[in-house]
Formats: C-alpha cells, sequence, structure tokens
C-alpha cells in the first residue's frame, strides 16, 4: 500500500525537522512531502536535510491550497493512501498506523481529540466554537462528529481524488467534511492523542475567529446545498 | 442649453475611448461591448431630455433625474458583481496553475536530471 504523508508547512523550521524524524521512526515505509507554502525561513532545507520531499510553492497559497496540492501530487503520482498533518508537532506520528489502518474499511479517517477522554485541553472559547461545528456538522450530515477541525487525517483513493479537485481555500477542515458526505464517502473518526505544539503559534486570534466562525458556518451551509455538485474549475 | 452640450460631449467622449481602449487591445472585446452599450444609452439621454421626463412619468418619479440616477447605480452594482465573479475565477485558475507548477517543478527536481 503506497502511502504519502502530507506536511503543509508555513515558517516551521523551529518543529518540521523532529516531525520528519518522528514519522520515519513510526512509518518508515511512507513517502513524506512537505508543501512549503512560501515560507520565509529555513523550513525548505531543515525538511530536506531531514529526508523528506519538498514541494515548495511559489508564493503564499493558504492552508487550502496547500493541502490541496499534496493530493494532487498523491493522485498524480497514485497513492493508495495519502495522510495529512500538521507540521508543528501537535499530531504524534506514533498515532499514523492506527489512523492508516483504517482507511481499508473507510474512506476517510480523522484522528480526534475527543471520542475517548485525552490529555488535550484548551480554552473554553475555542471548546465552544469546536461543540458548535461538531453540532452543525451532525446535524448536517447525521452522523456524529467529535472532532470536526481535526487536521490529522487519513483519505483513501476516493477523497484523494475529490480533494484534488475540490477543497476549501481557508479553513477548510469543516467544510472538506461536509463536501465527502455529499459525494458519499464513509468518514470515521478514532481517537488520537494531541500534544501542545512544539514551535509557532495558532493562527486563529480573537479577530480572526469572529471571521472564523462566520466564515466557516456559512461555507458548510452552502457546501450542504450543493447536490453533488463540484466547484471544479472548467 | 449649456448642461446639454456638456453631457453630449462626455457620452461622446466616453464611446470614443471605449473604442480606443479596444483599438490598442486595452479592453477585450468581450467587455467593451457593454460599455458601448451603455455609452450609447448616455448620449441617447443626452440628446433627449424629454425622454427622461416621460420614463420618470411613467414610473411615478417627481424628480426625473432620479431615475437616471437609479439605473446609474443599478448598472454600476451589477458590473461590481461581475467583476468579483470575474476575480473570483481567476483566482481558482491562478491557484490551479500555481499548484501544477509547483508539483512539475519538483518532479523536475526528482526526476528531471536522470532524463
Amino acid at each position: 500500500m503506497k502511502t504519502l504523508i502530507i506536511i503543509p508547512a508555513y515558517n516551521e523550521e523551529g518543529s518540521i525537522g523532529s516531525v520528519i524524524a518522528d514519522i520515519r521512526r513510526h512509518v518508515p515505509e511512507a513517502d513524506i512531502i512537505v508543501i512549503n507554502d512560501g515560507s520565509s525561513d529555513r523550513t525548505e532545507e531543515v525538511a530536506m536535510a531531514s529526508g523528506a520531499r519538498v514541494l515548495t510553492m511559489p508564493y503564499n497559497v493558504g492552508i487550502g491550497g496547500g493541502m490541496q496540492t499534496g493530493y494532487m501530487y498523491a493522485k498524480m503520482l497514485d497513492y493508495d493512501v495519502a495522510v495529512q498533518m500538521d507540521a508543528d508537532g501537535q499530531h504524534p506520528a506514533k498515532e499514523l498506523p492506527k489512523l492508516i489502518g483504517q482507511t481499508a474499511r473507510y474512506d476517510l479517517v480523522i484522528g480526534s481529540r475527543y471520542v475517548k477522554s485525552t490529555s488535550y485541553r484548551s480554552s473554553r472559547m475555542r471548546r465552544i466554537g469546536m461543540i458548535f461545528f461538531s453540532k452543525l456538522v451532525t446535524l448536517l450530515t447525521r452522523q456524529r462528529f467529535t472532532d470536526t477541525t481535526s487536521g490529522f487525517r487519513a483519505a483513501g483513493r476516493k477523497v484523494i481524488g475529490l480533494y484534488a479537485s475540490y477543497y476549501p481555500i481557508d479553513y477548510p477542515e469543516v467544510e472538506s467534511l461536509v463536501y465527502l458526505k455529499r459525494h458519499g464517502c464513509t468518514i470515521t473518526e478514532v481517537s488520537t492523542e494531541m500534544q501542545r505544539r512544539q514551535a509557532g503559534r495558532s493562527s486563529i486570534t480573537p479577530a480572526r475567529s469572529v471571521y472564523y466562525m462566520i466564515k466557516v458556518t456559512f461555507s458548510v451551509l452552502m457546501s450542504a446545498m450543493r447536490y453533488n455538485r463540484t466547484a471544479v474549475i472548467k | 442649453m449649456f448642461i446639454n452640450i456638456l453631457s453630449v460631449s462626455i457620452a461622446i467622449a466616453f464611446l470614443v475611448i471605449v473604442l480606443e481602449l479596444v483599438r490598442r487591445q486595452r479592453l477585450r472585446e468581450q467587455y467593451s461591448l457593454l460599455w458601448i452599450l451603455f455609452s450609447i444609452v448616455l448620449l441617447i439621454v443626452s440628446f433627449n431630455v424629454s425622454l427622461m421626463e416621460w420614463i420618470a412619468d411613467q414610473l411615478g418619479v417627481k424628480y426625473a433625474p432620479a431615475v437616471l440616477f437609479l439605473f446609474g447605480l443599478l448598472f454600476c452594482f451589477s458590473l461590481i458583481l461581475h467583476l468579483t465573479i470575474v476575480i473570483t475565477k481567476l483566482t481558482s485558475q491562478v491557484l490551479r496553475l500555481t499548484q501544477e507548477v509547483a508539483i512539475l517543478k519538483a518532479r523536475e527536481a526528482l526526476y528531471g536530471k536522470n532524463n
């Protein structure tokens, strides 16, 4: 089974090296591609030195565009499984075999912080937001989701194809789930440990979180109303 | 009637500028048709003030120039909406292009030296 680990990275020189080393220790057979989204630091050099392939975007295209590039790459090179994980070290590589293993039975496997109680703790506002999105997606897809904003996911061939043709541009996690459900994919959540980020800061500031809530809610509703139609460029 | 001469010359100048932009290939024919239509309407209205008054009367508008403002605004709004649609399309096309170029460059770095 050909497996690709996709790591989008924007100025993550402080953590990318150990993230790649961890992956190579736990799943040595998987290929690793770092999507260097126009970083201004040494992300590219560090990632290459750690033994990953690096795909450098000519300018910063944002998380959605970067992630989609990884899926396009996976589709082009005919991978069976593509796993997306963060470059900041919050997704532990030791959980990878668990995620990858489930792709035999499901189109998408999400590493969730909340299926069982794990050691993950977050701020109250963030929890409220996450509960809101979980309820919204559960309502729209009629499937129970606990962690819709998790960016720790393993995708099979069907999802790789769907994501290569359409992926939301910013704050993509929640909408991309509804999109998959609209296209008849099976999704499951597995409980995974998550760690505090090793370096860098969260991109979500208080001012942005208002925009985040509105934008994501709106695009999720729009996605739910878009019956089996993909926003592919003609 | 100074205002008549002024509005007619503005309409004509506008039409000439649009045609000149198309001739110099600074404006696509596709978009220019809309502007040509707009300047012709402007020209007709400038020549024929009573037409405007007649339309206002039919619509029950007491102040005739208000009709002009209404249609002018509606035209601007729909044009801006159209432009944001075009920008959305361009943005997705540029993104797709960027992604494909990035992938091709990475693959060339990987395999290129062997060929």
